[in-house]
């Protein structure tokens, strides 16, 4: 009996726990579905957590949202940047740690501490800078602007150097000894063999770039161009503001994360920090 | 020689396009921040720009804007470390249990990493809405009173602090499960032989063993959390009342906004001298814990 008792307090509070964590998605949702008087009607209310009774009600604000703004614009507008540097990041970082774990080079000593050295400059700091950097270059409010500066990164070189230095060199060389230039050993050899590195910096640079705020904000002025995170401010202060609208631009832009998170979720918790403990 | 000078063309050919990317965007940008905090820029006359020596520094120790985020920072670094960290530790022991659906308990905790800073920002700038908000119905169904959140200078810093922990706890759950199941049941066992109790088991069998997890988690969140600017600005645009100004914010408003340049990249220098230190103590204290 004493067992059972204690059981069914750990159920209810592990219940309790996953109400508190799941509530303000499923509200987001479900506003999402029901008409804008509804949502007040229906709240603290058990009906505040369920979507409109009437199922016809369900995608109207979708569709109303739709013809106020250009919804599929920034969903393709988010695609393109987080694709874009999603592939670069992997090629950039991926090409100059394959230089530091198989050339020896001059400076490379020197290069390597800067780069340590780098991994501590907070980038969040010098957005005033990389601002003007940016207007010096003429790019301001292009889709170049929101990409460039999002693809180089310390902490995946670093990481990508790491798992490369695990390739044998014996492999290497057999392939060079059959003919096969550095571009090829790095396209046929290298990448391939290092899947799981690739991966992860493919899924941390994706997830990173699709919820990037305030670099696109800064520097876009065009709204056909704003990705989703920018749209949604834009959305919730353009008047007039409906809360079931902006709940269902919220609910878009989480979509594919959710997505990302299913199927790379093996590769998420190699993005601790830039902490040197990733792959060894 | 000949082969020598080739590797290191090859080498340079592969590092030439990280070399310019964080060059142009990362060592420049960082390198400009250094000179301008000397300068009085101002972005719409750059060439009127003067050396003005410290004068930029002097100005903003005395800035009472500035002090205040360093307060506020301050503030919400203390509250969310203990109660994210927390949070994630008190989960990870509960979900480390085999009962069933824990599948379903481990999805749900984690489930508000999944969303971005701008969508949880303004997700809870509804759901916190005094007169109308869904906690406020919520609050009076159980007979509470209203309360004013993110509209009282007094309440603010501390929603956002449980905003922030609400969103970020289910990813430090699950580096604290991994962590978990890193001890091997041996210890255990070995425990149980010596006779030692539930709580000995947790103060002197886990928690020592989870020492190097946390110290980790702890420090990466300490690092992330001084760079707090997404939520005050989407939620609260830094007030009542500068509450909830940050500086990373107010760098954002001086130099953006304003147009300042001089004048933010002093503060840029300031606050990267701060969280450079903590990086360093952190790449220090995580080193030690390894060996």
């Amino acid at each position: 009996m004493h067992k059972k008792l204690k059981k069914s307090i750990e159920y209810f509070l592990l219940i309790l726990l996953a109400c508190i964590f799941i509530f303000p998605m499923l509200w987001m949702v479900v506003s999402s579905m029901k008409p804008e008087a509804e949502i007040y009607l229906d709240m603290g209310g058990i009906q505040s957590l369920l979507p409109s009774l009437d199922v016809s009600q369900w995608f109207l604000t979708y569709k109303e949202l739709f013809s106020r703004f250009n919804v599929p614009q920034y969903v393709i507008n988010s695609i393109i940047y987080a694709v874009t540097i999603t592939v670069g990041s992997i090629m950039v970082n991926a090409m100059a740690g394959f230089a530091f774990a198989k050339f020896e080079f001059r400076g490379k000593k020197l290069l390597f501490g800067l780069l340590l050295v780098l991994l501590i400059v907070p980038v969040e700091t010098i957005i005033i800078t990389q601002f003007t950097v940016a207007h010096t270059l003429g790019i301001l409010n292009t889709r170049l602007a929101v990409v460039l500066p999002m693809i180089g990164n310390m902490f995946f070189i670093y990481l990508f150097r790491n798992f490369f230095r695990a390739v044998p060199d014996e492999i290497i060389e057999s392939v060079k000894l059959d003919g096969a230039n550095n571009w090829i050993v790095f396209w046929k050899v290298i990448l391939p063999m290092s899947k799981p590195a690739v991966a992860t910096v493919g899924t941390l640079s994706f997830i990173a770039s699709w919820n990037d705020y305030l670099w696109p904000l800064m520097v876009l002025t065009d709204t056909d161009k704003f990705p989703l995170q920018v749209a949604i401010t834009n959305i919730n202060t353009t008047q007039p503001v409906y809360t079931n609208q902006v709940m269902a631009i919220l609910t878009i832009s989480t979509i594919p994360l959710i997505i990302v998170y299913i199927f790379a979720q093996k590769y998420i918790l190699q993005g601790l920090g830039g902490s040197g403990t990733g792959i060894k | 020689m000949n082969t020598n000078k080739r590797e290191n063309v090859a080498a340079y050919s592969f590092l030439a396009p990280a070399l310019i990317l964080l060059g142009t965007f990362l060592v420049i940008p960082a390198l400009m921040a250094i000179y301008y905090a000397f300068t009085d820029y101002y972005l719409l006359t750059p060439d009127q720009r003067q050396f003005i020596g410290l004068q930029n520094f002097m100005e903003i120790f005395k800035d009472p804007i500035f002090i205040q985020s360093l307060k506020n920072i301050v503030l919400f670094v203390v509250f969310v470390i203990p109660i994210q960290v927390g949070a994630a530790l008190g989960l990870a022991l509960l979900i480390n249990k085999p009962r069933k659906g824990n599948i379903f308990f481990k999805v749900a905790y984690f489930s508000p990493v999944v969303l971005s800073l701008v969508v949880i920002s303004v997700l809870w700038l509804y759901l916190l809405n005094p007169s109308e908000g869904l906690i406020n119905s919520l609050l009076a169904n159980i007979g509470m009173e209203a309360q004013p959140f993110l509209s009282s200078p007094k309440q603010a810093m501390i929603t956002i602090v449980f905003v922030s922990a609400w969103q970020g706890a289910g990813y430090q759950m699950l580096i604290f499960l991994a962590g978990l199941q890193n001890i091997p049941s041996t210890v255990y066992e070995a425990g149980k032989i010596d006779g030692v109790n539930k709580w000995q088991n947790f103060f002197h069998i886990t928690l020592p063993l989870l020492k190097p997890t946390s110290v980790l988690i702890m420090i990466t969140t300490l690092i992330s959390a001084f760079k707090l600017i997404i939520q005050p600005m989407v939620m609260t645009q830094g007030g009542p009342m500068n509450s909830t100004m940050t500086p990373v914010y107010y760098i954002y408003q001086s130099g953006f906004s304003d147009r300042m340049i001089g004048y933010a990249s002093a503060m840029t220098v300031i606050f990267g001298i701060i969280i450079g230190i903590i990086t360093l103590l952190q790449s220090r204290l995580t080193k030690e814990d390894d060996m």
